[in-house]
């Protein structure tokens, strides 16, 4: 495949088409192309059944005219197709003024010339494919074996991006990212039961900013043997009884307990209504903020874009606002937003640096960078200890959560029975639901920075047309008092 | 718009650039131009011009797939080689079905350059008209515009060259008045066959009332499922179940039940991208002619759509179902359609002793137990509580966890009434569906605003 330095467009390019812009009127514009490389290796039941090697380059022009948005991408990377394209930004923003009456105003920013590289120990496009496809298939045949087992997965997935971002502001912002994610998927099934195991994490949630050093030390042989074990288990094994008890997650859970009701919900273009036609809006209203008890004062939540390995991570946003660590909950009080320059200036705040696009060819919204639950002091034990009856799940399996973000459900694909602050056998289909206040309100531990895991999701939607995030959550273990949990049946 | 001569000649040079011993070049070129408002305003407007093409090769049985978006020949020639080098060091496939049969196949029929055509301004006026009929009657307005080109094609060395070019055209428009909110959606092939004014007076028919929204207690509820509804419910069947892979994998809830009653006798469910009224598709990603697959005849399960892949494992010929090259879900139905009935949508409502009238539904998941197809999900705009046939209130919002099976077994009606039911600024799938009307439906969980304190 081509190198990314073939595709990319000149900050001289840019900066002549920034200058014409600027000549025909506008009060802000950016040019953002982008250059992605992703490798994807699939195996399944033994063989391997899936590579492939896609590359996407483009540039996509933002330009803010008469106090509107106006926003064109083309992959034509040729002065004529970025000519075009701006034209058609500019015919966007000027037809959208005619119905906006308050004009579009942004946070301030200091524009940089910066790069920013991620750290990444073995490039893992470097990596000899024979050597990628005999490590898939050696977790992948580990997972096989008995009959019971009707599919068994592996995977792999390698992304290199570039980006080049220059303002009329005057910024000149060059990144490259290099992200790893490696997993495995058994399904096992007997009579009318079917039952699931992820392992190291479920939806491809093995994802980091890093290099192939990432795949190699998720130990997915060693993963398979357990994943094994559990399912036949799982098979076998009794539903939680239903009523309300005390949960304790592990990491994998609480990250998309974190994605749905905390890292949504504070997301500050959602709140303002502009999601309401496709994802919905958000309990966490503006003036709710600095006033509202989201969760008990064990519950510290941080975005934060500056961790080393998140996939959230970045040095500069797409609208080069410098990554930040930003305070959404601290000890259980709602005090921050993820933001963009526009929203966060509706709010007289400076930008979080959260605004973030999927790829060149559409626009940046507001995202989740890491949204992570500060650590507390508790080992797992000590979490559990105290606890008459209740369980230990792990591993999401299904997600659900109401248009303002407050009435959720998740299934986990494993559970362990709690009797008497004991770890007991392991139960199948755990379902539990709650409200995302009073849930938080009931968190009583929060487990120790030495559990703590940075996990990723790559898939997370949002927008029209539909964008998926790559986005981080880091988390350790946690306990919540008083949860309703089901079987689910 | 690339065209068809261009698009295809594009890719039979990439099919002769290509020493190996199969290929397949498949292509699909979109531009979308979406405007999103809320509250009088446009926050954002875009212009998104993509196109993808997807070589695959065969080097014996070793396969590598690569991927470019740019019809560039230096960059389609790179990604030739790419996809050469992937086979070169992939193992052996022991299980590996031959290229399609040659199919060819030009199409523009549902083409219409107004669609495209239209200027923004247009698009803000009509935009601007709404927003002007909202705040008439004291209501606001949120929601999406879109118009858009699609050309795919696919070309193989076995002789397969299809081509075929589409508009489309949707809205979303969310009316929100009071406490209440209304929802509804369109597409159309044309522009000028959305009839955006219908569909404001359907959202703002959901919440312009006087009275405030009822919590009910949970439970069991006769249900009756606008098209909105249904088409989300049944795109979940339609991945957990309706697919081989599913089926071979025996996840599916039609797994080593073929042929046996699942459902209520009323129900026929089918896939058919050459229905007039739906999104139409005439081939898939390999290139093969889109089928019409039974899947639910009169109740009884009776089968599931394939690729070319699938297929041969079972001795089957495909149906036309495969999804784009590296995709591993397997074949997948994209235009699902329930058989009309036989009475109006508002003689359901009439039938109706005790129940909910749902527009839509909200994040449903189908991965609780798809052997019994549990799904989960939430009421939002416009349900409203029904008694002795008439809407009585507006209702909060609830939770509702069921197994489709049980509840598709009690099918009480099924309207005559059909909507087709997209999302155009996120695939090129669509469904075609009545209103149902059905015995029971569980409600377990509400999220109520007087409970969203700590």
């Amino acid at each position: 495949m081509p190198s990314a330095i073939d595709h990319r467009l000149s900050h001289e390019l840019a900066r002549s088409l920034l200058r014409q812009l600027l000549r025909r009127g506008v009060e802000y514009a950016d040019v953002r192309s982008e250059h992605l490389l992703h490798e994807s290796l699939v195996a399944e039941d033994g063989r391997v059944s899936s590579i492939s090697r896609s590359e996407s380059a483009g540039v996509g022009i933002r330009v803010l005219l008469r106090g509107s948005w106006g926003f064109a991408s083309t992959p034509h990377l040729t002065l004529a197709s970025l000519r075009r394209a701006a034209a058609q930004a500019l015919e966007l923003a000027k037809a959208a003024a005619l119905l906006n009456r308050e004009p579009r105003r942004l946070a301030p920013v200091e524009p940089v010339k910066a790069r920013h590289v991620s750290r990444c120990a073995i490039d893992p496009f470097k990596v000899p494919l024979a050597k990628k496809l005999d490590d898939l298939l050696w977790a992948n045949q580990e997972l096989l074996g008995p009959k019971v087992i009707r599919h068994a997965t592996s995977h792999m997935d390698f992304y290199r991006r570039v980006k080049r971002f220059d303002s009329t502001e005057g910024a000149q912002i060059e990144q490259r990212v290099i992200e790893s994610g490696a997993g495995l998927e058994i399904v096992a099934q007997q009579g009318g039961e079917v039952q699931t195991r992820s392992v190291p994490n479920s939806h491809h949630g093995a994802l980091a900013q890093a290099g192939y050093e990432y795949v190699k030390g998720l130990d997915l042989v060693g993963g398979a043997a357990r994943a094994q074990r559990e399912v036949l288990a799982l098979l076998r094994a009794q539903p939680p009884r239903a009523g309300e008890t005390t949960l304790v997650l592990d990491p994998t859970q609480v990250v998309m307990q974190l994605h749905e009701s905390c890292g949504h919900p504070v997301e500050l273009d959602r709140a303002l209504g502009h999601e309401l036609s496709y994802a919905g809006g958000s309990f966490l209203t503006p003036d709710r903020l600095d006033q509202f008890r989201y969760g008990s004062p064990q519950v510290t939540i941080v975005a934060d874009a500056t961790i080393p390995g998140g996939v959230g991570s970045f040095g500069f946003d797409d609208e080069g606002v410098p990554a930040q660590r930003v305070e959404l909950v601290r000890e259980g009080l709602f005090v921050g937003y993820l933001s963009s320059r526009e929203s966060a200036a509706r709010l007289g705040r400076s930008s979080g640096g959260a605004m973030r696009a999927e790829s060149w060819s559409v626009p940046p919204l507001v995202r989740m960078t890491n949204v992570n639950l500060e650590p507390g002091k508790a080992t797992r034990d000590e979490l559990l200890r105290g606890i008459k009856h209740g369980y230990l799940l792990s591993t999401n399996k299904s997600w659900s959560i109401d248009d303002k973000r407050l009435n959720f459900q998740f299934t986990t694909e494993i559970g362990w029975e709690i009797t008497n602050g004991a770890l007991g056998g392991i139960v199948k289909n755990p379902l539990y639901t709650g409200l995302t206040p009073q849930f938080w309100g009931r968190c009583t531990g929060v487990g120790r920075r030495e559990d703590w895991q940075l996990w990723g999701i790559p898939n997370c939607a949002k927008g029209e047309p539909m964008q998926l995030m790559h986005v981080g959550h880091g988390a350790s273990y946690a306990r919540f008092d008083g949860v309703s949990v089901a079987p689910a049946r | 718009m690339i065209g068809a001569p261009r698009l295809l000649k594009t890719l039979a040079r990439v099919v002769a650039r290509s020493r190996a011993d199969a290929t397949s070049v498949c292509a699909h070129a979109s531009t979308r131009r979406v405007f999103r408002f809320a509250y009088g305003g446009i926050h954002q407007d875009l212009i998104q011009e993509e196109v993808s093409v997807t070589v695959t090769v065969r080097r014996g049985r070793r396969v590598g797939i690569a991927t470019v978006d740019t019809l560039d020949p230096p960059s389609l020639g790179r990604c030739v080689t790419t996809a050469l080098d992937l086979a070169a060091h992939a193992p052996t496939q022991t299980d590996l079905a031959p290229l399609p049969p040659s199919n060819r196949l030009r199409t523009r029929a549902d083409y219409d350059p107004r669609t495209v055509g239209l200027s923004a301004v247009h698009a803000v006026h009509a935009i601007q008209r709404l927003v002007h009929v909202c705040r008439g009657v004291g209501a606001e307005l949120a929601g999406s515009l879109l118009n858009g080109e699609d050309e795919l094609a696919v070309a193989t060395s076995a002789g397969t060259s299809c081509y075929a070019a589409s508009t489309v055209a949707g809205a979303k428009l969310v009316t929100m008045y009071r406490a209440l909110s209304g929802y509804t959606s369109g597409v159309a092939r044309r522009f000028n066959r959305l009839d955006l004014e219908v569909l404001l007076e359907r959202a703002l028919r959901q919440c312009l009332h006087r009275q405030d929204p009822v919590t009910l207690p949970l439970g069991a509820y006769e249900v009756i499922l606008e098209p909105e509804a249904v088409a989300e419910l049944l795109d979940w069947l339609g991945s957990i179940a309706f697919g081989a892979k599913a089926l071979q994998e025996r996840i599916s809830f039609l797994a080593g039940r073929i042929g046996e009653p699942l459902m209520s006798r009323e129900l026929t469910v089918y896939d058919d991208a050459t229905e007039s009224k739906t999104l139409r598709m005439p081939f898939d990603y390999e290139g093969v002619p889109k089928r019409r697959v039974l899947l639910i005849d009169r109740g009884r399960a009776a089968g599931v759509v394939y690729d070319s892949l699938y297929a041969q494992r079972v001795g089957a010929s495909s149906t036309g179902h495969a999804m784009w090259p590296g995709e591993v879900e397997g074949p997948l139905p994209m235009h699902l359609a329930i058989r009309p009935g036989r009475r109006a949508a508002a003689e359901l409502i009439r039938r109706c002793r005790r129940g909910l009238l749902i527009p839509r539904v909200h994040y449903v998941n189908g991965l609780l137990n798809p052997r019994e197809a549990l799904m989960t999900g939430l009421l939002r705009e416009g349900a409203f509580l029904i008694e002795h046939g008439k809407l009585v209130a507006p209702v909060t919002t609830m939770r509702f966890t069921q197994s489709l099976l049980e509840a598709f077994r009690q099918v009480r009606g099924i309207s005559r009434e059909r909507r087709a039911v997209a999302d155009p600024s996120s695939g090129l799938g669509c469904s075609l569906v009545p209103t149902l009307h059905l015995g029971q439906f569980h409600f377990t969980g509400r999220s109520s605003s007087n409970q969203d304190t700590a």
